[in-house]
This record gives C-alpha cells, sequence and structure tokens, in this order.
C-alpha cells in the first residue's frame, strides 16, 4: 500500500472535526424556517420577529450580558449531564434536582450569610446545592443499580416530587417567617456573587465554564471519563472487560444531580437571593436539546449553550413588542430537536456503509442481521435500562 | 421457457419444478444462465470489497464461493440478493439486465437466501412461519398448505409436522425449515451463506444430500463457505475471490472426485497465493502437556443462562498446565456459560471455582482477570468490544486500571498508544493505525486484537469460545499455534468450540458438552469425530443407544 493511499484510507477512516455539526445547523435552520411559518400563521411578520430576536440579543450590550448571565447555569447543567448521557443514563430529571439543589442553597447561604465572609458562604451554599442535587438523584440510581429500574421513568417521577416537595417546605418548615409570600430567607444583594470586573455578569459564568471544563478533561484524559464511555457506547463490552458498572452508572447519574443542583445554587447566589414557591426556570429541556445538538461533545457544548441563552433572552426581547408569547423559543427548541432527530436519520440513511458484510460476517454480527439493526452512533446513546 | 417456472397448485405446489427432464446437470443448453454478474464492483470507504468479479450460475447447478475472511465474498451475496448496490458492473437474470433493489425484490425475482443467523420465528409453528408473508391471500387455507407442506417437508427428510413449534426443532430441522420456506417464494436461486457453520457432522452429511436433491430440482445453489472439503463435496463449480477479485474458477471437469486432491490444492493455492501457510500440516503438540499441576478446578459448578433455565449442570472440571482442553458441543449447550463462569462473567449458583488452589468463585470479572484468568469472547463485536472506540482503546478495555496504562485515575495515553502498536505488530492486525474505530476492521483482524489484548496479560488460564469461528484458514493457523504456545509455556487454555476440526487439531483432551453437563471427557486421539457427534447430539446415552 503506498503512502498516499494509506493516507486517503485514514481520512476516510477517521472522524473528521466539523462534520458531524452539519445535521445540527441544518436543525437550527430549519426550526427557524419552521417557526417562521408558525408565525406567519400568527399574522406575525416572522422576519420582523426574527430581525428583532438577532438585533436586540445579540447586538445590545445589555442582550449580550443577559445572555452571559442566563448560560452560566445552562453550562453548568450541560455538563452534568453530559456525564449521564455519555455513560448511557438517561437522567430526565435534572430541573428536579436543581430545585432541590436550589432550595439547599437558599436555606444554606441565608442561614450563615452575615455571619461568615461571602466567600465562605457561597462554598457551603454550593456544597450545599451539590448535595441537594445528588440527594434527589439517590433513589433513582438505587433503583437503576440494585433493581434495574429505568432510569428515564423514577428521574421524570422525581421531577414532579421535586416541585411539591420544594414548595411545601417552602411554605412550612424553611419559609422565611418575617415574610407573607412562601420563599426562604433572603441573601442580602452585597453578598452574592460579585461581577466579574468590567462587566455587569456575576461570576457564576466562571464557574460554568469550569465545569465544562473539568468535564472535557475528565472525558479526555482519566479512567473515569474513559469507563464511562466504554459503559455508555457498549454496555455489554463493559460488563465483559469487568468494569465497576454499577459504580459508574450510580455516579452518572449523582454527579448529574450534583452538577444540576449547583447550576440551582448559582441561581439563587447570583441572581436570585432566595428560593421562590413557584419557581421552576426548567432549564432542563433546553440542556438536553443543547448537548444533542453538541453531539455529546464537551466543547462544543460552549457554543451551542451560548445559543440557547441567547434564543431565551433574544426571545423575551422579541416577544414582548410584536405581542408573541414568550413561549415560542419553546417551540423553536423543540423543532431544533424534531429537525435534529431526522437529519441524523439521513445521516446514517445516507452514510456510505462503513464496513463491508464480510467485515461483519465473523460471529457477533450475522450477515443476514446487517440491513435488519442498524448499527447504534456512539454519538446517540439509546435509552438504556433493561436487563437480560 | 424464458418465462418463471410455474408453481402449479396441489400435493407438490411448494417447489419449483423448472427442470425440464435431461437437464438436470447443467446448463448445456443454449439458454442463458439463470444470473450471470458481470464486472461487479463495491467499494465501502476505502475498502474495495468487489473489485470487477464475474460470476455466472446455472440451473440444476452448484456454486461454491470460497474466499478468505474479507475476500468479498458476502458482499457478492448481498449484492445479489438485493441489500447493496453495486458500485459498477450488472447483473442479468435469464439474460437480461435487472436492478434488484431490495431483498424483497430479489424474492419475487427467484432469488432467495438462508443466511447463519435464521429468520424463523421461534414461537410460531412451521407452518406459520412459511406461510408468515407467504402471499398477498388475507385468508389463509391452512389445511391445504399444512398438506402440501407437510409432502414438501418429508421430501426434505423433515419428519416433523407443519403444526409443532419452531422453537422445538434442532438447528438443523430449523435450518431446513427456512429453506422450505425460502423455496415456497418461488426461488430457483438459493443462496446459502455458511449452511453447514451451525450443524453437527451428521447434519452435514444431510444438508449435503439436500442440496444434490434442489440440484436435481434444477435449482441454482451458491454456498458460501469456509470449509473446502464440504465446498468440493457438493459442488459443480468453485469461484475462489481473494482481496475482493475473483482469482479461480474450477469447472465440473476440474473437481471431479478423481482430481479432487488436485483441486483442493489449486483452490488453496488461490485463496492464499502460492499456498502460503495454508497446507493440511496440524499444529505441532506441545511438549510436556502431559501433567501439569492442576491450575483451574470446578467442582459441581451449577449456573443459569440468561433466560433464567440452568445452563450449567453441576460440572466438576481440573485444567492443568501446559494442557489444552477442547469442549465441543452443540451450541447452546451450557458451553458458553461454562467460559462465562471461570470469567467471572456469571454468578455460579452452587458449587466451586478455583484457581492454583484458591477459590475465586463469585468473584467478578475484574478479580478473575487480576488473578489470571483471561476470556476471548465468541460475540466479538457485541461485548468483545467497543465498535465505536479506536483499535488503541480496546486494546486496553480491560487493563486500563493498571499501570502504565494509566494510573489508576489519570490516562497515559502514550503507553496506551505503544501497547496498541506493539500488539498490532506481533499479531499482525490489518489496521491503518491504532486510531482508527475498530469496528471498521474486518473480524478477523478484531479476532486478533481480542486475542493479542488477552495474551498481553499473559493469562494463567485462557478461556476461547470459537476462537476461529469466521476466520480464513491462514487466521485460523495462527489463532491455534498462538493458543498451543500458550499452553506450552505452562498454561492452560480452555478452548470451546463447535468445529470439531479445530478442536481435534490442537486438544490434549476433549470433553464434550450436552445439555449443561460434561457428558463425556477423551484424552487425544482417544475418541473419533463420529462418537463425539453423536454424544454432542443426543448426550451419552443416546450415543450408546445408538451404538
Amino acid at each position: 500500500m503506498s503512502a498516499t493511499s494509506a493516507t486517503t484510507a485514514r481520512r476516510a477512516l477517521l472522524p473528521s472535526g466539523a462534520r458531524p455539526f452539519v445535521s445540527s445547523l441544518f436543525a437550527i435552520v430549519a426550526a427557524f424556517v419552521v417557526g417562521g411559518v408558525f408565525l406567519a400563521l400568527r399574522g406575525k411578520d416572522p422576519l420582523a420577529a426574527y430581525g428583532l430576536l438577532f438585533t436586540r440579543g445579540l447586538g445590545t450590550g445589555y442582550g449580550v450580558t443577559e445572555t452571559l448571565i442566563h448560560l452560566a447555569p445552562l453550562l453548568i447543567m450541560s455538563a452534568g449531564l453530559l456525564l449521564a448521557l455519555r455513560a448511557g443514563i438517561w437522567n430526565i430529571g435534572v430541573d428536579g434536582q436543581l430545585l432541590v439543589g436550589a432550595l439547599f442553597a437558599g436555606v444554606a447561604g441565608s442561614a450563615i450569610a452575615g455571619s461568615v465572609p461571602a466567600p465562605v458562604m457561597w462554598l457551603v451554599a454550593a456544597l450545599a446545592g451539590m448535595l441537594g442535587g445528588l440527594l434527589w438523584a439517590v433513589v433513582p440510581a438505587i433503583l437503576r443499580v440494585k433493581y434495574g429500574l429505568n432510569e428515564i421513568i423514577t428521574t421524570l417521577m422525581m421531577n414532579y416530587v421535586a416541585l411539591n416537595v420544594t414548595s411545601w417546605l417552602v411554605k412550612g418548615p424553611v419559609k422565611d417567617p418575617d415574610v407573607v409570600p412562601p420563599q426562604t430567607r433572603l441573601i442580602p444583594k452585597e453578598m452574592r456573587l460579585p461581577d466579574i470586573p468590567g462587566t455587569e455578569i456575576h461570576i457564576g459564568l466562571l464557574v460554568g465554564l469550569v465545569a465544562v471544563l473539568v468535564v472535557a478533561v475528565i472525558f479526555r484524559y482519566t479512567v473515569l471519563g474513559f469507563q464511562l464511555d466504554v459503559l455508555g457506547r457498549n454496555r455489554f463490552a463493559a460488563i465483559h472487560a469487568g468494569l465497576p458498572v454499577g459504580k459508574l452508572t450510580a455516579f452518572a447519574l449523582l454527579a448529574s444531580g450534583a452538577f444540576a443542583g449547583l447550576a440551582g445554587a448559582n441561581d439563587i447566589l447570583g441572581v436570585k437571593g432566595l428560593f421562590q414557591g413557584n419557581w421552576s426556570p426548567a432549564y432542563g429541556f433546553a440542556a438536553f436539546a443543547m448537548v444533542y445538538l453538541a453531539r455529546l461533545n464537551s466543547l462544543w457544548i460552549l457554543p451551542f449553550a451560548y445559543f440557547f441563552s441567547f434564543l431565551a433572552i433574544g426571545g423575551e426581547m422579541m416577544a414582548r413588542p410584536l405581542e408573541i408569547p414568550t413561549y415560542f423559543t419553546e417551540v423553536l427548541e423543540g423543532l431544533m430537536l424534531v429537525f435534529f432527530a431526522v437529519a441524523v436519520y439521513f445521516e446514517r440513511k445516507f452514510a456510505p456503509a462503513d464496513r463491508s458484510p464480510d467485515a461483519m460476517e465473523a460471529e457477533g454480527m450475522p450477515s443476514a442481521a446487517i440491513t435488519a439493526e442498524p448499527i447504534v452512533t456512539p454519538e446517540l446513546p439509546v435509552p438504556t435500562g433493561e436487563r437480560r | 421457457m424464458n418465462a418463471r417456472f410455474s408453481t402449479t397448485g396441489g400435493m407438490t405446489g411448494i417447489l419449483p419444478r423448472l427442470a425440464p427432464e435431461g437437464s438436470g446437470g447443467g446448463g448445456a443448453s443454449s439458454r442463458p444462465p439463470v444470473v450471470e454478474m458481470r464486472h461487479i464492483r463495491k467499494q465501502f470507504g476505502p475498502v474495495v470489497a468487489n473489485d470487477n468479479v464475474n460470476l455466472t450460475l446455472r440451473e440444476g447447478e452448484v456454486h461454491a464461493l470460497l474466499g478468505e475472511n474479507g475476500a468479498g465474498k458476502t458482499t457478492l451475496m448481498s449484492i445479489l440478493s438485493g441489500m447493496y448496490q453495486p458500485d459498477g458492473g450488472e447483473i442479468l437474470l435469464d439474460g437480461q439486465p435487472v436492478r434488484i433493489g431490495s431483498p424483497a425484490e430479489a424474492l419475487s425475482r427467484g432469488i432467495g437466501a438462508v443466511y447463519q443467523h435464521f429468520t424463523l420465528v421461534p414461537n410460531m409453528s412451521v407452518i406459520e412461519n412459511v406461510a408468515l408473508g407467504a402471499g398477498s391471500n388475507v385468508v389463509l387455507d391452512m389445511d391445504a398448505a399444512e398438506r402440501d407442506l407437510q409432502a414438501q417437508l418429508g421430501e426434505f427428510g423433515l419428519n416433523v409436522s407443519p403444526r409443532s413449534k419452531v422453537s422445538d426443532l434442532s438447528i438443523g430441522q430449523r435450518q431446513r425449515v427456512e429453506i422450505v420456506k425460502v423455496l415456497s417464494r418461488g426461488t430457483r436461486v438459493l443462496l446459502l451463506d455458511e449452511p453447514t457453520s451451525v450443524l453437527t457432522p451428521v447434519e452435514v452429511e444431510g444438508l449435503l444430500d439436500l442440496i444434490r436433491q434442489l440440484k436435481a430440482r434444477g435449482v441454482a445453489v451458491v454456498i458460501v463457505t469456509h470449509k473446502l472439503d464440504e465446498a468440493l463435496a457438493v459442488s459443480d463449480r468453485v469461484t475462489v475471490l481473494r482481496g475482493g477479485r475473483k482469482v479461480a474458477e474450477l469447472g465440473p471437469d476440474q473437481i471431479a472426485a478423481g482430481t479432487r486432491a488436485d483441486a483442493k490444492r489449486r483452490v488453496v493455492e488461490a485463496m492464499f497465493g502460492g499456498g502460503a501457510g495454508a497446507g493440511e500440516a496440524a499444529v505441532p503438540e506441545g511438549g510436556g502437556h502431559a501433567a501439569g499441576p492442576v491450575l483451574l478446578a470446578l467442582h459441581e459448578v451449577r449456573a443459569d443462562g440468561n433466560l433464567g433455565a440452568e445452563a450449567v449442570r453441576g460440572i466438576t472440571l481440573e485444567l492443568r498446565a501446559g494442557e489444552i482442553f477442547g469442549i465441543a458441543g452443540v451450541d447452546g449447550n451450557g458451553q458458553k456459560e461454562l467460559g462465562e463462569v471461570i470469567a467471572g462473567q456469571r454468578h455460579v449458583r452452587s458449587g466451586s471455582v478455583s484457581l492454583d488452589g484458591k477459590e475465586i468463585t463469585n468473584s467478578g470479572v475484574a478479580k478473575a482477570s487480576a488473578l489470571g484468568i483471561g476470556y476471548v469472547t465468541d460475540e466479538r463485536l457485541h461485548e468483545g468490544c467497543v465498535q465505536s472506540a479506536t483499535v488503541a482503546d480496546n486494546s486496553v478495555l480491560k487493563a486500563i486500571r493498571r499501570a502504565p496504562f494509566s494510573n489508576g485515575w489519570w490516562l497515559n495515553r502514550k503507553a496506551i498508544d505503544a501497547h496498541a502498536r506493539a500488539l498490532i505488530q506481533q499479531f499482525d492486525v490489518r489496521t491503518p493505525g491504532p486510531d482508527v474505530r475498530i469496528g471498521l476492521l474486518s473480524g478477523g483482524n478484531i479476532q486478533k486484537l481480542l486475542m493479542a489484548r488477552e495474551l498481553a496479560g499473559n493469562p494463567r488460564v485462557l478461556v476461547c469460545n470459537k476462537p476461529t469461528h469466521g476466520l480464513d484458514l491462514k487466521t485460523a493457523r495462527f489463532v491455534a499455534e498462538t493458543l498451543r504456545r500458550h499452553a506450552d509455556a505452562g498454561n492452560a487454555v480452555l478452548l470451546i468450540s463447535s468445529e470439531l476440526d479445530e478442536i481435534f487439531d490442537i486438544s490434549d483432551r476433549i470433553g464434550v458438552m450436552y445439555n449443561g453437563d460434561l457428558a463425556a471427557v477423551f484424552p487425544r486421539g482417544a475418541a473419533d469425530a463420529e462418537t463425539i457427534g453423536q454424544i454432542m447430539l443426543a448426550g451419552r446415552a443416546g450415543a450408546e443407544a445408538r451404538a
């Protein structure tokens, strides 16, 4: 084999950098087009709407600042989500874990605010938030590891429990007795997270960036990341290789819970100062969408998270003057996922088969099954949870 | 007569009746061949799987397609059966160029395939399976169909009721049902993919008879196989592929019984280019593998299978240093589960497993592997490797927590890469490099890497399940030699296989598993294939009753 043909072979065999994101971009564009049709059907001018979205969201200092503030919890949450999804674990319960984490952080932070230096209070509140989120993932983790119960169902159900338990707690046991509405004690503004010097963006953004970097490092350089990847890509290979499947599964669930809790603490310490009974930011859906569009790649989360954050902020800025419902951005996000799924389908369908059936005729993949069972691409874990 | 054969109603309506009297022996007539594949080319990424391949199938002729692993046999058959479209060349059916867009279209044109992996629904009856998707009739006349089918089954030596459940049939019987099913769709070109690989020796003979029967009926049969003897025993014509190209075609004269040894030599030469390493010489027997110390001992081990039923039923077994212990058995008689028990991958319900006199029962894969037990699974793609991960990552899948690949926490990419390169070189794994996804390699190369991965840990006890299944002769020989060397170095090897040749070739002792039990153990040379085959089929009692 000559040197050039070897190089060609390598180029064709190795995944190339940005190609997988063509589908993601297609999904975004298609969502905007179809979203525009919806707007037009409601009698709104889609071009004017999108014009406002981009000029205000991207083109104004206020829009960019708000976007970056909003970015912090999204980054923290999707970093945690990535730990779970790359291990093939579907933690649908991040929103509930965030609520519990936020409540823990609100209670712990306000309890010691003023009596300790602010940075100590932040640390304690952040750890409390992580603990809260982690605890909320304990039950699904036990059910999954010990009894093989599908974590999609259990984490989903735990969301509703979290919603109601936190709103009950904040009405009773942990309520600030001095005010009427159900909320925890306020952490005074001067004790909250400071802004990054020269900006009006609190330092939670840095925490978010660090969270993504930590996860990137885990997957690139550590045994833990290696094992999580093996588990997510082929559970049976993980069992065969003697990996601690139960521990890894539990870790994936608990860690993503802790990250979600930290995202909740971030909002309490940086923006809100207290936990309110009716507060439910529901970042989870956006986090899932962006992690998917980033194709479970840790660093690619950054641009997609920024885009989703911009969408949320710009969407609000566009909605008011044009009287478009604010949840229109959620429609866009939903459409993106739908089109993304479509794009991935075609990606697989039209991808040149990379193995000849001769290459697969060896035991393990009977040739007759080649066309019947498409090979699961690693970028997209399939829901697991079934046991044999 | 260029029209399709008639499927007349009544008693024998299922099977094709196309052979006019006197033409059963092969297409000497002026009619065009049933199938002509011309200059077929197919590329998968950088790999040219088929390059300018011609294949001609005539009615009443059995055509064997031979070749090394990855030679392009399965690709060619996949193209003929409509699964893939060729990148170049054309297919002629009865002399007319056609495009076969899908397996369904192939079937409707009379081209049917039976793969190793059967497509029968196990919990349905034979007749339901045959009738499944058979036509557009809304109402099935089950009684008439049953009478027809009964006759056909009988003709093919299948003495089972059409009402019996497929799951109650043996593998050989299921294969026949599969063939009858395909024929019932009006198939006149039958593709058989590795048809004997799942069969016992007795069943293989039966299958070869059946193929001769089909041939007499005028069906054009293609057998894709690795097994030269079987191919030559039943074929009229042999095509050999190598590296995607057709390198030889032998006609009826060249493979007649008188010249068979000569034909064999020619085929082997064509497959490997100059007879390299493909001779008949057995792997040399090891030296002192008669009586080393006991390395692995199993006592009354019982374990359940995946479906909950007991799969290993009280097995007691000792493996000594320096020996290869072969386990023969028809698939599904508990051999796989036995291997998994030793590897720590399957829970032992009762009994004990000990290594070097130390009990290791139920200590798990990680512990067993750390203590020196290696396991080469037969499910290479399913559990043996992570297809989407690189060759390098797969080479350290089991050892990732150990030095030098990591310090327990941080990966040492350089060491992993160097290790992978070393394994690739030692075992001649054909890959563009260690950073290529392993799923892109051929089965034989994946197997070599899995073997290399286990041997790199220098295990005291190595369990191999079907280590040469689906490999070409050369690679299979390499694997066998490697196992022999490993045993000779003072380790023990448990070789599980349904391939008797493989077992006979290198085992010092041979155990036969039947129904979860070790039905018999023979020292090397004390048993012949027939005896073992009978025990595989019917257990010890069955074999004695027959004797």
